[in-house]
């Protein structure tokens, strides 16, 4: 009998599951995934060497850019790393709105992955659905910050301007009639804080919806349930984190185990797995999503209470408000010197993490005493999840490939830097 | 007891401090051994390695502008292309930076490995798997080779790249462009046609207005 | 046509002529163009968005991602473009029906953006492809994206005019 040989598919770098650039090269027998080789770096763009020519407050925006569907997440990350070099306290008021907009990205990050995970299963709708509430997320961080998508909002010290108090408008125009005009405007009435309350309230029901659409859905279960699976010990030692790791029942979230920022003075729940299969990763992030309403809920509480500054008071790293630049030489000096020059970080090495949505998103720094980092790493979430892909697939069919790298929920940014 | 503690009860490497973050330095010969006892160790107990990286420290503390002096009109200041010895570092030019995490302890540490200037040492792929990719993109961006390494290949930078990216003596903008050529059709690498361009220049201040967190990098120039 | 031209006279130097079939055509092309799904990075979100529900660009016909190359019409090049990714964007391109259309999306598509002076970025994909419409923004809106649509909608429906100007 003639022997069965193995053969190679290509899959990607253009493919509609491919979740942006990724080359796998998949080994089957059969229909029986054999091994995979990942290629990666199809989107290498060199961002940490081109950050060793840059100054701090220049470089902010390459962290938005990294993981690009959850923004300020990893910018929460780099401003932690030179906070904790420069020995600055950051306002109260400032880290209630990092939490805030750190779980706004969080649903943002998760609305994404689950919009692509329904679409790559076949779920059509699921993703539509998703995308109508994260426009809503981006008009949090377009009223915030000014950009829909790369906001640079988390600076050094603080974020960059408080919340505003009133939301941008719809504008009427012949295409729209009086009354769907009033309707989109509804609840953009009031300050960016009513905004974010109003869609805290409509939220959790639009989550029971995506549940009703997938959580016992027969087809859904086929696809997902028991594919995948990894065990605690394994991994751990493949360097999992985030939810890959809470699927295999390892209640490891930074923001409880390693609090930073204000996590620890609010209260939420981690959600863990048992089984360490693909399911168990989408229950998880649904899961999540609900603790994520939760902790906004209480910011926008404490937010209204509270007013007070946003900045840190260190007029070397803090640049000064626009009034007080004109009518002050010292501020005037320190402005000019802090957007031509930039702030110079003392000599040493930092790292600093974060519980991104992802995973474990590190930033580590070494600084020679210049304004520019000497050496700046980024430790991506994605990148050991993908490293292991070839041993999640082992035994599966080719279909299930596409199951296991959605629920790995990689962004080829992150990955490649 | 801390894991500071515990590392120097350990004997191997120079322990130190700052931030509240904790460093183990060792040479590259020492590296598996202290891995392996760092990774078993119920007192440490590192079970997962977070990140791994190379660093180096060609221009380390080298600045782009240079004054010579004051001539008639100002101060002569020149942007100056870095020379390695101008640099404050006295330690190996390679050195390799992991992350550690235990779980069990919920504890961090960071061990630094010396290279020599073989620029290699022994692959940590048999203690943490994690670290299979991370030392792929090590020697890819460094060139740094992992002995006993299952599968050394490059894994981001192009196909038949010539050369390593993220040391310092490589230039930002490369040696080569890409273009597409439509004679032979397909696309081609041309030598890099633009230079960088910054109007910023890398400027050390020897300012005291910060706690110094990190002597144990080297004397101040 | 003009009093006294014969029809040859067109017809034989440039090989057809034009009527008012082509305006038929143009309009029925421009209308229903199906876009390559081809995201590279951060742009690609937002080329999403622009699918999705609230801008939905089903509207302008638009809204048909396709899997294959060879099935599209248009390709919306979304996010950095970098050297090892040059080859098959180029690939991808050739595999496309004639004719076909080309949405550079965002600075770093544009001419390298952020990342202009990276030693593995292609310093816009215009290098590798000629562009149609280039949309400027660091990503664009998906408005802005919409906008960029609807003036490559215009390109293709006055197509006579731009190749009769080309000749």
């Amino acid at each position: 009998m003639a022997k069965e040989h193995s053969y190679t598919i290509n899959f990607g770098p253009q493919h509609p599951a491919a979740h942006g650039v990724l080359r796998l090269l998949i080994t089957l027998e059969g229909e029986t995934v054999q091994s995979i080789d990942p290629h990666i770096g199809l989107l290498h763009r060199g961002t940490e060497k081109l950050m060793e020519h840059k100054t701090y407050l220049q470089s902010g925006g390459y962290f938005d850019r990294f993981c690009y569907v959850s923004m300020m997440a990893n910018e929460h990350a780099y401003v932690m790393a030179l906070e904790k070099m420069l020995a600055i306290k950051v306002p109260e008021r400032a880290e209630y709105i990092r939490v805030l907009f750190a779980e706004i990205t969080r649903l943002m990050n998760h609305l994404i992955w689950l919009g692509a995970y329904g679409l790559d299963l076949g779920a059509m709708s699921v993703f539509l659905y998703c995308f109508r509430d994260r426009d809503d997320l981006l008009a949090m961080y377009e009223a915030a910050s000014g950009a829909r998508m790369h906001a640079n909002y988390f600076r050094v010290g603080g974020v960059w301007r408080d919340l505003p108090h009133t939301m941008p408008k719809y504008q009427s125009s012949s295409w729209k009639s009086k009354k769907k005009l009033a309707d989109l405007n509804a609840d953009r009435q009031g300050s960016l804080l009513d905004f974010i309350e109003s869609f805290i309230e409509r939220f959790p029901g639009r989550i029971d919806d995506y549940e009703t659409l997938l959580t016992d859905n027969r087809i859904w279960k086929q696809r997902t349930q028991g594919v995948g699976v990894v065990s605690k010990e394994r991994a751990m030692s493949l360097g999992f984190t985030g939810h890959m790791l809470r699927s295999t029942g390892v209640a490891w979230d930074l923001r409880k185990t390693q609090p930073y920022s204000v996590y620890d003075k609010l209260t939420f729940d981690v959600p863990v797995g048992v089984n360490g299969d693909c399911y168990d990763r989408y229950i998880i992030r649904i899961a999540e999503m609900r603790e994520s309403v939760k902790i906004m809920k209480q910011c926008v509480d404490w937010l209204r209470e509270h007013p007070g500054p946003i900045l840190a008071d260190a007029p070397k790293v803090v640049p000064p408000s626009r009034d007080h630049m004109k009518d002050n030489m010292e501020a005037m000096i320190h402005h000019f010197k802090l957007h031509t020059e930039g702030f110079s970080l003392p000599r040493g090495e930092v790292y600093s993490a974060v519980e991104h949505p992802k995973g474990e998103f590190g930033v580590y720094i070494v600084s020679d005493g210049a304004n520019m980092p000497y050496r700046i790493k980024v430790r991506a979430a994605g990148f050991p999840h993908l490293a292991a892909i070839s041993e999640l697939c082992k035994g599966h069919l080719l279909a299930d490939v596409v199951t296991i790298l959605s629920s790995l929920d990689i962004v080829l940014g992150e990955v490649d830097r | 007891m801390n894991i500071a503690d515990e590392l120097r009860e350990l004997g191997q490497g120079i322990v130190s401090e700052s931030l509240g973050q904790v460093s183990l330095q060792i040479s590259a010969e020492e590296v598996l051994s202290v891995a392996k006892s760092l990774k078993t160790n119920p007192a440490i107990k590192m079970n997962m390695l977070l990140d791994l990286c190379g660093v180096d420290y060609l221009y380390y503390g080298v600045e782009s502008w240079q004054t010579e002096g004051a001539c008639h009109q100002s101060y002569c200041r020149a942007r100056a292309e870095p020379l390695s010895e101008n640099s404050v570092w006295t330690g190996a030019r390679f050195q390799v930076v992991c992350h550690l995490l235990s779980i069990t302890h919920n504890q961090r540490m960071r061990l630094k490995v010396d290279l020599d200037d073989s620029v290699s040492m022994p692959s940590l792929s048999g203690v943490w798997p994690s670290s299979v990719w991370y030392e792929r993109e090590a020697f890819d961006l460094f060139g740094i080779q992992f002995k006993q390494h299952p599968d050394l290949r490059r894994i981001l930078t192009d196909y038949g790249f010539v050369g390593f990216p993220m040391r310092k003596d490589f230039p930002l903008v490369g040696r080569v462009e890409m273009r597409y050529d439509s004679q032979s059709a397909q696309c081609v690498y041309d030598p890099v046609s633009i230079e960088y361009q910054s109007h910023v220049p890398r400027m050390i201040r020897n300012d005291h207005r910060y706690v110094d967190v990190g002597e144990e990098s080297g004397e101040r120039a | 046509m003009a009093k006294g031209l014969d029809v040859n006279d067109i017809i034989v130097p440039k090989g057809y002529t034009v009527t008012s079939l082509d305006d038929l055509v143009s309009w029925a092309r421009g209308s229903s163009m199906w876009p390559v799904s081809f995201g590279l990075a951060c742009c690609a979100v937002e080329m999403m968005h622009a699918a999705a529900s609230k801008h939905d660009i089903d509207r302008f016909g638009w809204g048909l991602y396709r899997g294959s190359p060879r099935q599209s019409d248009v390709i919306i090049v979304a996010g950095t473009l970098c050297n090892k990714m040059a080859g098959a964007f180029r690939q991808t391109y050739d595999s496309m029906p004639q004719p076909t259309w080309v949405i550079s999306m965002g600075s770093c598509a544009n001419g390298g953006g952020y990342y202009h002076y990276s030693y593995s970025v292609v310093r816009g994909c215009d290098r590798i492809i000629p562009v149609d419409v280039y949309v400027p923004g660091c990503p664009p809106t998906a408005q802005a994206l919409v906008y960029g649509i609807m003036q490559l909608m215009m390109k293709v429906k006055y197509a006579k005019q731009w190749e009769r100007d080309r000749l």
